[in-house]
């Protein structure tokens, strides 16, 4: 057995005399060694066989009401699905048949996949989408050519008889499909349909979202494994009985998907038993008959030890990742969880690690298959979030023995998913809290910090839970957003607004400087305070539309598309008798409005004051000249643009510019409620966004050029404009009300010997702590020497296991984008 | 309020003492190191410094209280991570009034205050100030008193009797320090010579610094010329061997 890939990257950066990241040890054992390699040698596949039974059930399913239609879909399905156990495996069940492998959802949108077999463009943005080209992308390719297959989105195999499959499903779909029903309602209701068509040629806002419209779901998990599905089954009949006639849809829906859900269990005991007796090596044999067993038990009945416990949560975490579309689908609690089955015994520390170690290599197996917009901007990551920590009930830390083995399974398998975070609390065991630190230092880019404290009290005024609940069920759903674990609604919209696009607008009289469009009427700014003014008018109009269109989109989502096996395990859609697209939820608080790009707007309005207005180094004219040049031959100008005050420096000049326009965007998201009669909660994130957003954008008043990606994440500065160092950085992002906004994110990058040895982590979450008491919100690193970075665009071959944080995820560098690997370069990097 | 002139201030610093830290350098040197990664430092005047193609000022003159109100914004972090503030240089005992400023403005605060020193300045100086440092870290070099003369300027007697001074007056806020050059400071003999001395005066530790080249730009950007090139590939190597050497000797070293 060759030795780990990580290992080897750590000599090779010795030898090139980089700063060396501290190394990890590996995978602990040599069977999660081989899951690991077995999956970075494996191509991108998409899987049709869950959509083709999904069709086929659907055929069959005219003239029942929605949700048990969507029921029965789903139930047939799994109840045909092949079940694979590849060997090695211990923990049975994966989403599709392949390592790695993606369900084309054509139920969610058909329009997008259907375009690419014709030949045609899937949307206005599908030019600014990049996807990265090396790795597990470049294998498919290859793999392509060697097999005789095609390469399906850009990075997907699938054979001749798949792709005829797939296209008679999308066909099937394409005018039943949640997009198709969304733009049938959408755009004959909405008065401002032209301008969101509009905004998306323009860059405004990302791509139409059907592709993937639900995330940060989480599921409870707690009840799952506790009651046992045959439980859950026996209160729904329950219910049933006592239904008035006609009433009791969603019980029956759930039912069906519950019944449909053990049959898929059963043929993984089934198949464990097939293998084992065909199987000649007795240990490998004694591990499929226990498998077997613990299928028959679980997730039927309760679990009795940690195994169990696990296989119980795998399988409810697939059977609910089968039925949507899911981006931002999360584990969430983890360590919380399995606590109890652990107490009880059974396995030993070292084996929760190894069985933590190949559940993450599970989850990162999943891939996802979208419009090439969707999969350009998420980056071909799922967001699944671990959060670990955090308190009990009555405020008390939470942290456990398991979530050190979590953190200590992805310090040694660094997978990109799931993505770790931390719940921060003072109170949190130092062990636990340096165990985190010392998985930052890896340079994974995980776990991320996540203030408890700031995300309460939100919670508290933005949902009037009472704050044991709060404490209890708070976890991170998707990238960076709060959500509460198994009572949130978790059909969340993830679009964005693109505040650089709002600010072109706003200097150039209403016009897109970069395509001609026009989306408002004429206004010529003549001072700065114009110039704001504009801005904000601006970016109203765009935050109420994008909102009405996307409350009609989730109407389009309950018509088409609803959750049914999830909502069994949100509370309390069962009590209520309710799915959660039809307020069963408990806590209905989650659509949030998002956006990104704010620092260079704030950025751009502090160089417009420092230079037209108190320096007068040049007329507003004069700027909107050299702006239009994209600064070509006012290079001295630029210079002094640069130097004008910019966010992140601790310098009030420019942090009260975004302190302004960040508690405007606060207070005017809420004015309008979401779908389900819920005000909407502001939020800002980044995913890839920087990227596309910034491409679409002409250059700035604040130097930036046209072109160039916006600033990442929520308070992040701007690339290399923070000069005063992490300590700058944190003092202007805790200036930010962070309890405003349900999400938030600030990146940091360290060179590795700023936190070298014990001290450099104490360091680290002494910044961490003091951050927080601010109060921020979250902070997340990266850990790496800059010099490697680039020597890994020029040696990719060299670096096939390095992980970077990009935004509310980490990713394989060698799968990233060009242009994204850039902007993680290009971040400042402090602390040489 | 005492002024003096400042050529940088950096947040965030992590290897010049305990926690997190606002190292302040202070121009003005009275050794000339053949090897100074920051020669810019030497010159006790404001000076010009060709970078990126345009001219820069090194220096600017403070007031203390603008020094202290600088260091003052990252306290939190400093109180969370048991950090300070570090002054360094330059020498800091080159502008003695205005160090004890800053040391008196940390003290008031709270704030704990480390110096950074070669050790050349006047026993009545380092002895009266004392009482405002808590911790030092002195920066010894070659212990060969011609040698000294040559690579730096001077010769280290005052440098001896301060250092051993210290060590009897406060040993457990005193650090040496040695900054391994390759071909200069890591002889044999330097290193025993180092190894004595830290007996003699009753100290087991010392820090040992890698020599970079990144002084060698500023050289040039200053328009002077370096007076000797150590071979920077070898620094690496010469830091391990100078360790082996003074562990075997007794003495327990740290890279900070």
């Amino acid at each position: 057995m060759s030795p780990d890939p990580s290992f080897q990257m750590v000599q090779s950066n010795i030898e090139a005399g980089f700063a060396p990241r501290e190394a990890a040890a590996g995978p602990s054992t040599p069977r999660t060694a081989l899951l690991k390699r077995r999956y970075l040698e494996a191509p991108l596949r998409v899987d049709v066989e869950y959509i083709r039974l999904l069709t086929a059930a659907d055929r069959l399913a005219a003239g029942l009401p929605v949700l048990e239609r969507r029921a029965h879909d789903h139930a047939y399905a799994l109840q045909r699905l092949t079940p694979v156990i590849h060997p090695h495996d211990e923990i049975a069940a994966n989403k599709t048949r392949f390592i790695r492998g993606a369900v084309p959802y054509a139920n969610y949108a058909a329009g997008p996949f259907l375009k690419e077999m014709r030949r045609q463009e899937q949307d206005a943005q599908q030019r600014h989408a990049e996807q990265g080209q090396g790795g597990g992308i470049a294998g498919t390719r290859a793999q392509a050519e060697k097999e005789g297959c095609r390469v399906f989105s850009g990075k997907f195999l699938i054979s001749e008889p798949d792709y005829d499959s797939l296209r008679e499903s999308c066909e099937y779909w394409e005018d039943r499909c949640f997009m198709s029903a969304g733009e049938k309602i959408w755009k004959a209701l909405l008065p401002e349909a032209d301008f969101i068509e509009k905004g998306w040629a323009v860059g405004l806002y990302t791509a139409p979202h059907e592709p993937c419209p639900e995330g940060r779901l989480i599921l409870d998990y707690e009840t799952a494994l506790a009651k046992g599905y045959r439980r859950i089954m026996a209160e729904l009949d329950e219910r049933l009985r006592s239904a008035p006639s006609g009433g009791g849809e969603f019980w029956r829906a759930a039912k069906r998907a519950l019944e449909g859900s053990l049959a898929f269990v059963e043929h993984y005991a089934q198949e464990a038993e097939r293998q084992a007796a065909l199987e000649p090596d007795t240990g490998r044999r004694a591990k499929l008959q226990r498998m077997a067993r613990t299928c028959r038990r679980v997730p039927a009945e309760p679990p009795r030890d940690f195994r169990e416990a696990v296989q119980s949560f795998w399988f409810t975490y697939i059977l609910g990742h089968l039925e949507g579309s899911h981006l931002g689908y999360s584990p969430g609690r983890l360590d919380q969880t399995l606590w109890p089955y652990y107490q009880n015994g059974g396995v030993s520390y070292q084996e929760a690690v190894e069985l933590f170690e190949e559940l993450f290599v599970k989850m990162t197996q999943i891939e996802y298959l979208a419009s090439l917009s969707w999969q350009g901007l998420g980056h071909g990551n799922l967001y699944q979030n671990l959060i670990l920590g955090g308190v009990d009930e009555q405020g008390r830390p939470a942290d456990n023995e398991l979530s050190k083995a979590i953190l200590d399974a992805q310090i040694r398998m660094q997978m990109t998913q799931p993505t770790l975070s931390v719940w921060h609390d003072d109170a949190l065991s130092e062990k636990f809290l340096l165990k985190s630190a010392e998985c930052v230092k890896t340079g994974v880019g995980y776990p991320a910090y996540f203030n408890l404290k700031t995300y309460i009290r939100h919670e508290l005024k933005a949902s009037g839970l009472p704050i044991e609940t709060v404490r209890k069920h708070a976890a991170i759903g998707g990238c960076t957003e709060p959500v509460l674990q198994g009572m949130s609604y978790g059909v969340v919209q993830a679009g964005f607004i693109n505040h650089g696009k709002l600010l072109d607008l706003a200097l150039n009289d209403g016009a897109d400087p970069v395509t001609g469009e026009r989306l408002f009427e004429p206004c010529q700014p003549k001072s700065y305070e114009d110039i704001r003014a504009s801005y904000l008018a601006k970016m109203r109009a765009a935050v109420r539309s994008w909102q009405q269109y996307w409350n009609l989109a989730m109407r389009a989502h309950r018509d088409t598309v609803p959750l049914v096996f999830c909502s069994v395990f949100v509370r309390d859609c069962v009590g209520r008798g309710l799915c959660m697209d039809d307020g069963g939820a408990l806590h209905n608080g989650t659509p949030t409005t998002l956006s990104s790009g704010l620092v260079n707007v704030a950025n751009s309005l502090a160089a417009i004051k420092r230079l037209c207005c108190q320096d007068k180094a040049c007329s507003l004219e004069e700027l909107q000249a050299a702006l239009a040049a994209d600064w070509k031959g006012h290079e001295a100008l630029r210079r002094r643009a640069i130097a004008a005050p910019k966010w992140g420096n601790d310098d009030d000049a420019a942090d009260s510019i975004f302190l302004d326009l960040f508690a405007e965007y606060c207070r005017w998201v809420p004015g309008q409620d979401n779908y389900l009669g819920v005000p909407y909660d502001p939020s800002m994130l980044a995913i890839s966004t920087p990227v596309p957003f910034g491409k679409v954008c002409a250059a700035f008043p604040d130097g930036r050029r046209a072109g160039e990606p916006l600033a990442d994440g929520v308070t992040s500065p701007f690339p290399g404009t923070d000069t005063q160092g992490p300590t700058a950085v944190a003092r202007s992002s805790g200036k930010v009300d962070h309890s405003l906004i349900r999400g938030g994110l600030l990146n940091l990058k360290f060179h590795p010997s700023a936190l070298r040895g014990e001290k450099g982590a104490r360091n680290l979450l002494a910044f961490v702590k003091t951050y927080f008491e601010k109060p921020g919100f979250q902070v997340q690193f990266n850990v790496v020497d800059s010099r490697m970075l680039r020597d890994a665009q020029a040696r990719p071959e060299a670096y096939r296991d390095l992980v970077v944080r990009v935004a509310g995820f980490s990713a394989y560098w060698v799968e990233m984008s060009q242009a994204l690997q850039d902007q993680v370069i290009w971040r400042t990097e402090h602390g040489l | 309020m005492s002024r003096g002139l400042v050529f940088d201030l950096q947040r965030y610093a992590v290897h010049d003492g305990p926690g997190i830290r606002t190292l302040v350098f202070l121009k003005g040197c009275p050794l000339r190191c053949a090897w100074c990664c920051n020669p810019e430092s030497q010159k006790a005047e404001p000076e010009s410094l060709r970078r990126h193609g345009a001219m820069e000022t090194v220096g600017r003159e403070m007031d203390a209280q603008d020094v202290l109100d600088e260091i003052a914004r990252d306290r939190d972090f400093y109180r969370n991570s048991g950090g300070g503030a570090t002054f360094s240089g330059g020498e800091p005992f080159f502008q003695p009034e205005f160090l004890r400023g800053l040391l008196e403005g940390c003290r008031s605060r709270g704030i704990h205050a480390a110096v950074e020193t070669c050790g050349y300045a006047s026993a009545d100086i380092i002895l009266a100030l004392e009482p405002l440092v808590d911790l030092f870290f002195f920066d010894l070099k070659v212990l060969d008193k011609e040698d000294h003369l040559h690579w730096t300027g001077w010769d280290n007697g005052l440098i001896l009797e301060n250092f051993k001074s210290l060590a009897a007056r406060c040993p457990n806020k005193l650090v040496p320090r040695l900054t391994v050059v390759p071909g200069i400071s890591d002889c044999r003999q330097n290193l025993s010579g180092m190894a004595e001395l830290l007996r003699g005066a009753g100290l087991r530790d010392i820090e040992l610094l890698e020599y970079h080249p990144l002084g060698s730009d500023k050289w040039e950007a200053l328009g002077r010329e370096s007076l000797c090139r150590p071979d920077a590939a070898l620094s690496g190597r010469a830091l391990t061997e100078a360790a082996r050497s003074l562990s075997q000797q007794g003495i327990t070293c740290c890279v900070p």
